[in-house]
């Protein structure tokens, strides 16, 4: 599967070029275009089964993660990916052994050889009462990414293999959870307050940060979804409950 | 009259620059950034103003334009749509028609082109899905905008398939057939997950955001009214 980025960095599109047999699935949303060749199937509470039990508590906890599964058959074909907030999109090619942990809201697509799994973590905001949705991908092949603004790629530690970040000079990351795109599983992280105490913390505006250390790679993004969200959204009329 | 388009595709903007007196462009209404003071205004709307203006109210499908005529050389305007995003110039011959989603005409050109508001069959087909299509028919140029980039797909017999939201626009020689998007959106979206499938030979336009999909985002931020009745 090949996948190009068109049109980077603030509105940027991916095309993804299947060949007969190969499979790329999608968040459910994402699809802009396709080839009419291709064969399409739904990853959902539809589709039954065991995955419908991980989306359960995603469902309920008021996120949504559904996706679709693109095929070339007979013929190559394509399909046209992009996120619904402003933005650009990356793509982290996974190697064996190693899982990305992703963000829910920032994955976009990946081939069927990578094993996209549900992770329910916590990571709970007091304040928000909104948990944090994770997904890990582990397998080989390309992750699509999505960020909300611009997408930076660090490194800690050392550089991450592919060459393509930039090497933090410091033992320790402290990254704000909103701005988290995804991150290498071998790196220590936990999240915790900015300040200490929860009462600083919250006046603080900071919340809640991730700290990361180790050796791995980090994405993230220049602009934070509940931010604006909170900014704009509340500008907005009032609905009825 | 000179057109640049500037700061696309991020920010596209037309800037029009008048050779002589008497040149006319028309332009959607509150599309104009700056111009030059001895351009002359005047407002249309299709059934007049006071019509539009209900329609607009009551929640119908409204369409104002704004024509500008120069009153001498060297004047000029800038004109940018709402949604951030890139733009293009569009040539049509005679007999040639184009159709375009409303919200992302910006202006055009042509004493003899026609942007037709009105017309049955595939406006009604897409009007189901939420959007408002135009029919352009030359000669003339159009300048379009997008939310977003616009990217350009030339649909052969094979056809392509594109989620209503995002389309631009489209040459009338393209047959088009409206569907439900398999699985799309869950349990939990309605009126959404429509899709047009395309067969050509001809061209479409695609927007790589789309509005409804920001709207969809924020719809939860919005403020809650609390409902007053109930007693206490």
């Amino acid at each position: 599967m090949q996948i190009d980025l068109l049109y980077k960095p603030s509105h940027t599109l991916a095309r993804a070029v299947l060949q007969p047999g190969e499979g790329v699935r999608a968040e459910s949303g994402a699809m802009v275009g396709m080839s009419p060749s291709l064969a399409l199937s739904t990853d959902g509470p539809m589709a039954g089964g065991g995955f419908f039990k991980k989306l359960k508590r995603a469902v309920l906890s008021g996120e949504t993660f559904f996706t679709n599964t693109f095929t070339a058959t007979r013929a190559p074909g394509e399909v046209l990916l992009a996120p619904p907030l402003c933005g650009d999109m990356c793509v982290h090619d996974v190697r064996p052994g190693e899982r990305l942990v992703i963000q829910g809201s920032n994955y976009v697509a990946s081939p069927d050889t990578i094993d996209v799994d549900t992770q329910f973590q916590g990571f709970r905001r007091f304040f928000s009462g909104q948990s944090l949705f994770f997904l890990t991908a582990a397998g080989r092949g390309q992750v699509l990414l999505n960020g909300f603004g611009a997408i930076e790629a660090l490194d800690l530690g050392e550089p991450y293999p592919d060459g393509r970040g930039r090497l933090l000079d410091t033992d320790e990351l402290v990254l704000d959870t909103g701005h988290l795109v995804a991150l290498t599983e071998g790196l220590d992280y936990e999240v915790t307050t900015v300040k200490a105490g929860l009462i600083a913390s919250y006046f603080s505006g900071e919340g809640f940060v991730l700290r990361v250390r180790g050796r791995g790679r980090v994405y993230v993004q220049t602009r934070n979804r509940e931010a604006f969200g909170r900014d704009v959204g509340s500008a907005l009329p009032a609905k009825q409950q | 009259m000179k057109f640049e388009i500037l700061d696309a595709p991020d920010f596209g903007c037309l800037r029009v620059r008048f050779d002589g007196a008497g040149e006319q462009l028309v332009a959607e209404a509150g599309a104009m950034v700056s111009m030059s003071s001895g351009l002359k205004l005047e407002t249309k709307a299709r059934g007049g103003l006071l019509a539009a203006a209900k329609r607009s109210v009551l929640g119908g499908e409204s369409f104002f334009q704004n024509s500008y005529t120069s009153t001498g050389a060297g004047q000029e305007i800038i004109l940018a749509s709402g949604m951030e995003g890139d733009l293009r110039e569009h040539a049509l011959d005679v007999g040639q028609t184009l159709f375009l989603t409303g919200g992302n005409y910006l202006a055009h050109v042509g004493e003899r082109f026609t942007v037709d508001t009105q017309f049955g069959g595939v406006k009604g087909l897409f009007s189901g899905t939420g959007l408002f299509l135009l029919r352009l028919s030359g000669p003339g140029t159009v300048f379009f905008n997008a939310y977003g980039a616009l990217h350009e797909v030339d649909v052969g017999p094979e056809g392509y398939v594109v989620d209503t939201d995002h389309i631009v626009g489209f040459s009338d020689s393209l047959r088009y057939e409206l569907r439900r998007f398999n699985g799309t959106k869950g349990l939990f979206a309605s009126g959404e997950g429509f899709v047009c499938h395309f067969s050509g030979p001809g061209k479409l336009w695609l927007q790589t955001r789309s509005p409804r999909s920001l709207a969809r985002f924020l719809d939860p931020f919005r403020p809650v009214e609390q409902s007053s009745s109930g007693g206490s």
